[in-house]
C-alpha cells in the first residue's frame, strides 16, 4: 500500500503579538525615561516662564535644590553636568558647589564657551538654600542663570 | 426529504488582542497620570558678575527698582515691598500692576530690578517676584545675595 506524503503545513509567523509587546515596551520606556530624567522636584510656578526645547540651553550645569529632612529646613543639592563625554549627576555638600562651578567655568572659558547655570529649586525651599548657588555663580563669574519653573499659575490660586 | 440543520458553529471570541490593547492603554494612562503633565519653562536672566561677591571692579549707577520680600508665618507668606513702599502679603498681582505703571511712567525696561529676600522666604515667592518683573517687561533681573554664607 502506497503512503501519501503528508501535505506541507504552511508556516506563517503570526507577528501581531510581537508587535503588541514591542509597542507596550516602547510606550513604557519612552514614558519611564521622561520620569527618570531628573530628580523629582516640585517646581515653582511662573506665568512668564518660556518653554525651551531640549538642547536649547547650551553648556548647562544643572543644580537641583530640594528639601531634605522634616519641615524643609534643610536642603540637598544635586548637580547634573556634562563634561564633554558623559552626563553625571551627584549629590553635593553646599561647600562643594563653589569649587565645582569654578572648575566648570574655568573649563568652559578654556574652550571659549559660556557656561549656563540652570537652577531647579523646589518651591518649598528657603531663599538661603538657593542663595548658596547664586553666590557660587557670582564667585565663578557665571552670568547666565536660568531658573526652571512650571508654566502658568498654580491651580487653586497659590502664590 | 428532510434537511438536517447544520450544527451551529461555536463562536469563541479571541480575547488576546483585546487584552493586549487594554494593557497598552492601562500602562499609558498609569504612567501618563503620574507624569504631572505640566509644561515646564524657564526664567532666564543675566547676572552681573562684576557686582557679585567675587567682583567689585566697576560701579555703574543706574536707576533701579528694588523688590524686598519679608518672610511671614515661617514661610507661609511673603510681604512685598517695592522701593520701600509696602504692597502687601502675597500681592504679586498688585506687584505686576505697580511695575507696569512704572514702565508706563517712563521707566527703562533695561534698568535692573533687584529682588532681595529674607533668608527664610520660600523660593516660590522669589520666583513669583521675578515673574512679576518679567511680566511687566523688565529684562534685567538681579538678586541680592548676602556675602555671609547662610544656606545648607
Amino acid at each position: 500500500m502506497l503512503k501519501r506524503p503528508p501535505t506541507p503545513v504552511s508556516m506563517t509567523l503570526n507577528l501581531a503579538p510581537m508587535v503588541d509587546v514591542m509597542m507596550c515596551l516602547i510606550v513604557f520606556f519612552l514614558l519611564a525615561s521622561k520620569l527618570a530624567d531628573h530628580a523629582p522636584v516640585d517646581l515653582p510656578w511662573a506665568a512668564a516662564a518660556k518653554s525651551v526645547k531640549p538642547g536649547e540651553i547650551t553648556n548647562p550645569v544643572t543644580i537641583t535644590v530640594r528639601p531634605a529632612g522634616e519641615g524643609g529646613d534643610a536642603a540637598e543639592y544635586l548637580v547634573k553636568s556634562w563634561d564633554g563625554q558623559k552626563v553625571t549627576e551627584q549629590a553635593l555638600r553646599p561647600q562643594d558647589i563653589d569649587p565645582l562651578l569654578q572648575s566648570h567655568a574655568a573649563r568652559a572659558a578654556r574652550e571659549g564657551q559660556q557656561l549656563r547655570c540652570v537652577i531647579r529649586a523646589d518651591r518649598a525651599v528657603r531663599y538661603r538654600h538657593v542663595e548658596v548657588v547664586l553666590r557660587a555663580c557670582g564667585l565663578a563669574k557665571i552670568g547666565s542663570v536660568v531658573f526652571q519653573a512650571n508654566q502658568g499659575v498654580e491651580a487653586g490660586g497659590g502664590a | 426529504m428532510r434537511h438536517r440543520l447544520a450544527p451551529a458553529a461555536e463562536v469563541v471570541p479571541n480575547l488576546a488582542p483585546m487584552v493586549d490593547v487594554i494593557m497598552v492603554l492601562l500602562v499609558f494612562f498609569l504612567l501618563g497620570a503620574s507624569l504631572n503633565l505640566v509644561e515646564q519653562g524657564v526664567l532666564q536672566t543675566e547676572l552681573d558678575p562684576s557686582s557679585g561677591p567675587g567682583g567689585g571692579a566697576k560701579v555703574e549707577i543706574k536707576p533701579r527698582i528694588t523688590i524686598a520680600l519679608q518672610d511671614r508665618g515661617n514661610g507661609a507668606a511673603a510681604n512685598i515691598y517695592v522701593v520701600d513702599q509696602e504692597i502687601g502679603e502675597n500681592r504679586f498681582d498688585a506687584l505686576v500692576t505697580y511695575l507696569r505703571d512704572r514702565v508706563r511712567a517712563g521707566a527703562d525696561r533695561e534698568n535692573p530690578v533687584v529682588v532681595g529676600a529674607e533668608t527664610e522666604v520660600r523660593w516660590q515667592f522669589v520666583i513669583s517676584a521675578m515673574d512679576a518683573a518679567v511680566q511687566a517687561g523688565f529684562r534685567n533681573i538681579q538678586f541680592a545675595v548676602s556675602m555671609r554664607p547662610s544656606g545648607g
